[in-house]
């Protein structure tokens, strides 16, 4: 069996000591900053970016993929026990599971969680492994113009599922494409946009940009609001759950974790519409739906599995077609080339074993998780009486630090502190910043695409319609876009998001 | 007037902005044809349709309204901002230490509290925790204060 070589290769280069160390350490600075407010995965993961450098690629990619998951464990702790959701993914789940804690049963919901979220995390993995080689053959058949389809077709989508205005979301892509012009020609070797700057000339690095906008930018608007935190901390008891609450847990979960995994894939999804969607399913379906926010078990498993499975499978398309789906993978991304690896069908094939090893690596992350959030948690509630006004000042420093190490330019700091001022404004305005890195991330690959197309079709913009791939990606673009235009969909879209 | 500065209606101009700078630094690269685009095809592309997207949210704004945008508070924008300058200013010149007071110092202003005793451990406390991290242990070509580190 194919599979099982490849499994086993994955999980001999995992467990080597130093990979299972960055493995762990991934986990807790996830946990760590899934607890904490005010800091996210993506602002983290770019931080980090600058040290990945100095470690090999598979050890960096092996960390940063545990920074991600981990943040989804982390953010629902403290929703159950505090009602402070530290991530965007586990607000839902402060609903019921703040509830849960209140009527006493917090251990029971916190092991509830940890539980579905490893079975989730285990099934999310066991789906790329099985995804992940007909797809990287599908995508090898891939001509320039396919590409270029492709990645509309992402980048689309990734607006749709996003919240907010459809119109904005899809300017904000092409600014980001614009941004992404900025340094010198592939082709001719012509300065664009550098304004006789040298350091422009290699292309903007993305990651002071995403420092700034999702670093920088919230830290500013935590000050602005005056990020205060109140609420008693609730004492945890037992973490077993009584048989009537397994009972209804395992189907909430099992549901979840199908759910989420689905939701994943698709480009834009990922851990946040996972759970929401997945809650709103729960309480559909259930005999009793006004018990939903009152402690209900299943609004607490499903979300929680269905947002860690949706952490997972959002991988898939990342690994084998090299398109990122959202703004954490479009850092993944960065990761890769900064490791001098491009991303896409060549890498299952030609870096087998950091493919196998990473992929791996995620399940051993998933049962850490479970290790260091059901018997640490004490540990954890207790960082969260330490207040933003210490923590301000470090994520400040910590960026501005690794912004420097990029390549030891203080010119980088200076672009930290740039793109802060228009992600502050991106806030004000209410555009998305996600969009935007998106676009900043895929622009140079697309552009290179289209030109390599056009130039193979000579001038012919019909070469996007007359191959079969790039066609019927584009049908399924053009069909998302008029879909939005569609008021029972907008109206559908607007309720989706509105518990945000 | 209101309708004016409205979130999406100032969006709309920023796109169009943005796409105009965009143009008008672009106008010098070539454009080439399409069988061998020049470096000018793809951004000139790219900044018109910006400008038609950023018009068409404009007109969105004003036909069907959207919310107002809350109004900045000036102090903490202005205070990170000078506190990534000041530190970019000084990491090189002085070294980590000093960029890394006057970078605490200033980020701590710009909260609703300021307790110098506070800030100060939190000084050392970073200071510490970078000495070691960066220097120490990923071993970084950098001065902890120049001159001395």
């Amino acid at each position: 069996m194919e599979l099982l070589d490849n499994l086993s290769l994955g999980f001999s280069v995992a467990f080597t000591f130093q990979n299972l160390t960055y493995a762990l350490l991934g986990c807790l600075l996830g946990t760590l900053i899934g607890v904490l407010p005010g800091i996210g995965p993506v602002a983290t993961i770019a931080m980090l970016l600058p040290i990945t450098f100095h470690l090999p690629p598979t050890a960096s990619l092996i960390m940063l993929a545990g920074i991600y998951y981990g943040a989804a464990y982390g953010g629902s702790t403290t929703s159950i026990l505090v009602n402070l959701p530290g991530e965007a993914s586990s607000v839902v789940t402060c609903l019921d599971g703040y509830q849960m804690a209140r009527n006493g049963r917090a251990g029971a919901a916190l092991s509830i969680s940890a539980v579905g979220s490893f079975f989730a995390g285990t099934v999310g993995t066991l789906i790329i492994v099985l995804f992940a080689e007909p797809l990287t053959r599908m995508a090898q058949k891939f001509g320039p113009a396919d590409y270029c389809s492709l990645m509309a077709l992402g980048l689309v989508a990734a607006v749709i599922l996003a919240s907010g205005s459809v119109t904005k979301a899809i300017a904000m892509v092409f600014l980001g494409l614009l941004f992404g012009l900025v340094g010198t020609d592939v082709n001719t070797g012509a300065q664009r946009f550098t304004f006789d700057i040298p350091e422009l000339s290699d292309g903007i690095d993305f990651a002071p940009i995403a420092m700034g906008l999702f670093g920088i930018a919230e830290i500013v608007v935590n000050l602005e609001r005056h990020l205060t935190r109140t609420g008693g901390t609730i004492k945890v008891t037992s973490l077993w759950p009584t048989m009537d609450e397994v009972r209804r847990a395992v189907p909430a979960a099992l549901r979840g974790t199908l759910l989420g995994s689905a939701l994943g894939v698709l480009p834009g999804g990922g851990p946040t519409l996972g759970a929401f969607s997945a809650y709103t399913l729960e309480k559909k379906i259930s005999k009793n739906p006004g018990q939903f926010g009152k402690g209900a078990v299943e609004g607490v498993a499903a979300p929680e599995a269905a947002n860690n499975a949706a952490a997972q499978t959002s991988f898939i398309p990342m690994l084998t077609l090299g398109i990122p789906s959202n703004a954490v993978m479009a850092l993944m991304v960065g990761a890769m080339i900064i490791q001098g690896i491009q991303p896409g069908p060549e890498v299952m094939t030609k870096k087998p074993d950091l493919f196998w090893g990473m992929i791996a690596s995620m399940w051993i992350g998933n049962a850490m998780l479970v290790i260091i959030n059901l018997p640490m948690i004490g540990i954890w509630v207790k960082l969260l009486t330490v207040p933003y006004r210490f923590l301000a000042p470090a994520i400040l420093l910590f960026c501005c630090i690794g912004a420097y190490s990029l390549q030891n330019s203080t010119f980088h700091v200076m672009q930290v502190a740039v793109f802060g001022i228009l992600g502050y404004v991106f806030v004000k305005l209410g555009c998305e910043g996600a969009p935007f890195l998106l676009g900043l991330v895929l622009g140079p690959q697309m552009e290179e695409y289209f030109r390599r197309a056009m130039l193979l079709s000579r001038g012919d913009p019909m070469v996007f319609l007359q191959r079969p791939i790039s066609l019927g990606l584009l049908v399924t673009t053009a069909l998302l876009l008029l879909l939005m235009a569609l008021p029972s969909f907008k109206k559908a879209r607007k309720e989706a998001f509105v518990e945000e | 007037m209101n309708r004016f500065l409205s979130k999406d209606f100032l969006s709309g101009l920023m796109f169009i902005g943005f796409g105009l700078i965009a143009l008008y630094f672009g106008q010098k690269l070539a454009l080439g044809t399409p069988v061998r685009m020049g470096p000018g095809y793809v951004p000139r592309m790219l900044s018109l349709t910006l400008i038609g997207l950023g018009a068409l949210v404009c007109i969105i704004a004003i036909v069907s309204g959207s919310e107002p945008v809350e109004r900045p508070k000036w102090k903490p924008i202005t205070l990170v901002t000078l506190g990534i300058v000041c530190f970019a200013l000084l990491f090189e010149r002085a070294g980590l230490i000093p960029a890394l007071v006057v970078l605490i110092m200033i980020a701590s202003l710009a909260g609703e509290e300021f307790k110098l005793t506070e800030v100060i451990g939190n000084i050392v406390v970073l200071s510490v925790l970078c000495t070691l991290v960066f220097k120490v242990g990923l071993g970084m070509n950098i001065y902890i204060l120049r001159g001395v580190w």
